[in-house]
């Protein structure tokens, strides 16, 4: 049964994006607030405002009983959990199960294994799914150098037993690799008090691919096509685009097709991304992980696709079939998306709350800005510093890297620092133009010119 | 529009300090800048900028959430407030914690922990607060007398709502 009245566990843009599908759809709103949240856009805009508890996340947008109690005493048959705070975690689900509230979002086991990264391998394993060529009980120094040659240098030698960068080496040969051994298992033993070791290929120049997909819960997905996320700061997304215009069309159909079995093997139900590693000198990809969630650049399909699809997560949520066929999907032009922060570039990506004094944003055919930010807002020190995310959208990439740098410049934001400035040098480097960035391209090549140009 | 600094808005920036300072877990925090003063505090003997009397912020910085008194009170313009108007003069506010069922009694049937023209101690159990079956205690968190309630009994309140309105000693 279609939701009547949605409630909406978030904040800053998504929940104003939430809140206006979900008008567009005839639904009631509810929204969660902190109480540092009272007056955001989106408690102006949503039907009714609650609010959950004092700023702090813990005691507010990241306690899930307070959230699905306040979802149930306010009447609500829906509940859409946007991006961070509880959207991935399976307690929100199963607690909306238990109070007759739709969950925006894939069933809480789903949610689960998904999320766990073993399990999650062993799902895209089994659906036939691509994973960095690698290996797992690497025992003595000889097997390093066996695996070594087998896999392909370079390769990163890291502990079995612990996560982090302890026990981590990277080996460009076979030399290197029974050297590598001994440290690495060294250190392991250190810290673990085991010295098994993994191996996996090491891609010193990976482009970051996605692919967007809708399931119906029954086996039905559907992709809105790749994007690429390659500018990277701290494994934290800058810009992203769509398609990735990197990648040769036969390998595209591989990728979609890849995400769609691994969706439809877990019967995967609403929106998901299936993120991989593009290895381009190589011309392969690896599967990463599945985000079991709506995502920040969720826009740049939308713009190419000309689909909504936090609507579309709304009718699935509701108990509608997929709207659209993949036949029916029709993907055209090329469309950017920057992340605006309110962080100052130049003091380490500080972040710079406060009150904006002045905000005049680019408009145009073509360009689109989600952001829950006005004149005389209070930006929160409280929670992330995404301020808002301007997209363009044009019919090449050339063309959408020229209108993104007009609609730059004629974003003006005072009071606070932001990181429009950066976003128009990474448009205008030379490597961006030629698209040969990777993921760490952005802190090696352009960060780095910039310390140097500064010293 | 005119440029404002931010430092028009010197409540962000002490709303900005206490959530650091609570999280810091510093005993005491002293800023002095020209005319301003601030002092937050987690021992309530603590010393007062106003000598003698506790200043209300030393009251908001101490991280007892089932003690709202001083920083409701400030709180509560901006709170939906049904029957704020209520609030007789010279009364404070005891306000919700978080959002939760509000509880007038320890449970179903037995009698309210207090009626209006009721004594209570500081550290008396006035109301509960229901998340999921989960019961919390709200706290009168000062001595003094009742003077109103202003929530419903087993109605949803939100975070920062009025509940009762009280005359301290």
């Amino acid at each position: 049964m279609a939701i009547q009245r949605l409630f909406i566990a978030n904040r800053g843009e998504i929940a104003l994006r939430i809140i206006r599908a979900a008008q567009a759809l005839n639904m009631e709103t509810v929204l969660a607030v902190s109480d540092a949240d009272r007056d955001s856009a989106a408690a102006r805009l949503a039907d009714r405002t609650v609010v959950l508890g004092p700023a702090q996340a813990a005691k507010s947008y990241l306690d899930p009983r307070l959230v699905v109690h306040a979802a149930r005493e306010s009447g609500c048959d829906g509940l859409h959990p946007g991006y961070g705070f509880l959207s991935e975690r399976a307690i929100l689900p199963t607690l909306c199960a238990q109070n007759g509230i739709a969950f925006v979002g894939p069933e809480p086991d789903v949610i689960d294994s998904l999320g766990d990264k073993i399990q999650a391998r062993g799902m895209a394993r089994a659906a036939g799914v691509p994973l960095v060529p690698g290996c797992d009980g690497v025992a003595t120094a000889a097997d390093a150098r066996r695996e070594g040659d087998r896999i392909g240098y370079p390769v990163l030698l890291k502990a079995a037993a612990g996560g982090g960068g302890r026990g981590m080496v990277i080996a460009n040969n076979g030399d290197e690799a029974e050297a590598g051994f001994h440290r690495a298992s060294a250190e392991a033993v250190a810290a673990f008090g085991d010295g098994t070791l993994f191996m996996e290929r090491f891609v010193p120049e990976a482009r970051h691919v996605e692919v967007q997909l809708m399931g119906d819960g029954k086996g039905g997905v559907v992709h809105f096509g790749e994007r690429d996320c390659s500018v990277q700061r701290r494994y934290q997304k800058l810009i992203e685009e769509a398609p990735c215009a990197a990648m040769p069309d036969h390998l595209r159909k591989q990728l979609h097709e890849s995400a769609c079995a691994l969706a439809a093997s877990v019967n995967y139900r609403n929106a998901g991304t299936c993120e991989f590693l593009f290895d381009v000198k190589r011309q392969e990809f690896y599967f990463i992980e599945v985000n079991a969630r709506i995502q920040v650049e969720h826009p740049v399909s939308e713009m190419i696709a000309g689909f909504d699809l936090v609507q579309e997560q709304l009718r699935i949520a509701g108990g509608a079939p997929l709207s659209v066929t993949q036949d029916q999907v029709k993907l055209s032009g090329h469309a950017i998306e920057c992340r605006i922060n309110a962080e100052d570039t130049a003091r380490d990506f500080l972040p710079s709350p406060g009150r904006i004094t002045h905000w005049s944003p680019p408009q145009g055919e073509g360009i689109r800005l989600d952001s829950h930010m006005s004149e005389g807002a209070m930006i929160p020190p409280y929670y992330d510093s995404m301020i808002g995310k301007l997209i363009v959208h044009a019919p090449t990439r050339e063309a959408a890297i020229d209108k993104l740098d007009a609609a730059l410049a004629d974003f003006r934001v005072e009071g606070i620092a932001t990181t429009i400035g950066l976003h128009r040098e990474i448009i205008a480097h030379p490597d961006f133009r030629t698209n040969r960035i990777h993921t760490r391209w952005l802190e090696q090549v352009l960060l780095a010119e910039r310390k140097g140009a500064a010293a | 529009m005119t440029q404002k600094p931010t430092i028009d808005h010197p409540v962000d920036h002490v709303r900005v300090l206490m959530e650091e300072f609570t999280r810091s877990g510093i005993a005491t925090l002293h800023l002095r800048s020209g005319e301003f003063e601030l002092l937050l505090s987690n021992d309530a003997a603590a010393p007062s900028l106003l000598g003698g009397q506790q200043a209300a912020p030393v009251a908001v910085a101490a991280p007892v959430v089932a003690a709202p008194a001083a920083p409701v009170a400030a709180a509560a313009p901006a709170a939906a407030a049904p029957v704020s108007t209520s609030v007789p003069d010279g009364a404070v506010v005891v306000a919700a914690p978080n959002l939760g069922t509000f509880y007038r009694a320890p449970k179903p049937g037995a009698a309210p922990y207090v009626e209006i023209g009721g004594r209570v101690a500081a550290d008396d159990e006035i109301c509960l607060i229901e998340v999921m079956k989960l019961f919390t205690a709200v706290k009168a968190g000062q001595a003094g007398k009742i003077v109103a309630i202003l929530a419903e009994d087993g109605a949803m309140v939100e975070a920062g709502q009025p509940l009762f309105a009280m005359v301290a000693d």
